[in-house]
């Protein structure tokens, strides 16, 4: 009786815990939509006012983030700087592929990513701030998006754990 | 039989209810549907033996 009580209480935390991670998670993508967006308007001011090289505009930049997006940056520094990829391009799309993992970034996003990519490198001053801010624009609409996603799923998915725990420990206990 | 069946059934309806209502108010009503069958089934599953043993002992106080 009283391993019942103790089974079917794991049961019920763990679901309940499992419910509060979902709900997290769901709560992660606005802030690191968000977090993106400030590192890209730090990279603009570094290229238009202090006219650093991508590299190094990224190496400072990833110094100054705590989140988990800075690992775009900080990978795409350090792949320009071994010299494994020619280009910025290129270096910024293996950066993104290999750290998608560890965001909470969408495929959406990662489509963002790869088109400001394509043009990073590839223009003058005024044409990267120019991608800079149209990245920017796509991502606060992500963002929205994401906001309103956040809203609706956040607190469904807590009280889903815990439900669907008790459901469990009643149909099996 | 026993009362403990019962009172399964029960607390399966009020947990179908709520999930119900949770799901509906963030939206998601095909799956608020889907919960409410899948409580349904589930209840069905566990009286199906009950209903067989009602439909034995019919057979047996009319002597077929």
């Amino acid at each position: 009786m009283f391993l019942k009580l103790i089974g079917s209480a794991l049961i019920i935390i763990t679901s309940g815990f499992l419910g509060l991670f979902l709900s997290k998670e769901c709560g992660r993508r606005p802030r690191e939509l968000r977090e993106l967006q400030n590192l890209l308007q730090m990279f603009e001011n570094e290229i238009s006012f202090l006219s650093n090289t991508i590299a190094d505009a990224f190496n400072k930049l990833s110094d100054y983030s705590t989140s988990s997006t800075r690992n775009f940056f900080k990978q795409t520094s350090l792949n320009l700087i071994k010299g494994k990829c020619c280009s910025a391009a290129e270096a910024w799309e293996a950066a993104v592929k290999e750290n998608f993992e560890k965001t909470s970034l969408n495929k959406e996003d990662k489509e963002v990513l790869i088109s400001f990519g394509k043009i990073l490198g590839a223009s003058d001053i005024e044409g990267q701030i120019k991608n800079i801010r149209l990245t920017c624009t796509q991502l606060k609409m992500q963002e929205e998006k994401a906001e309103e996603n956040k809203k609706k799923n956040e607190g469904m998915y807590r009280n889903l754990g815990l439900l669907g725990g008790l459901a469990l420990v009643i149909i099996i206990v | 039989m026993g009362i403990d069946l019962i009172f399964r059934i029960a607390a399966i309806g009020i947990l179908v209810s709520v999930l119900n209502a949770v799901l509906n108010k963030s939206g998601r009503e095909e799956q608020a549907m889907m919960t409410t069958l899948a409580g349904l089934i589930v209840v069905l599953l566990m009286i199906v033996k009950e209903i067989a043993g009602l439909f034995d002992t019919v057979k047996t106080i009319f002597n077929f």
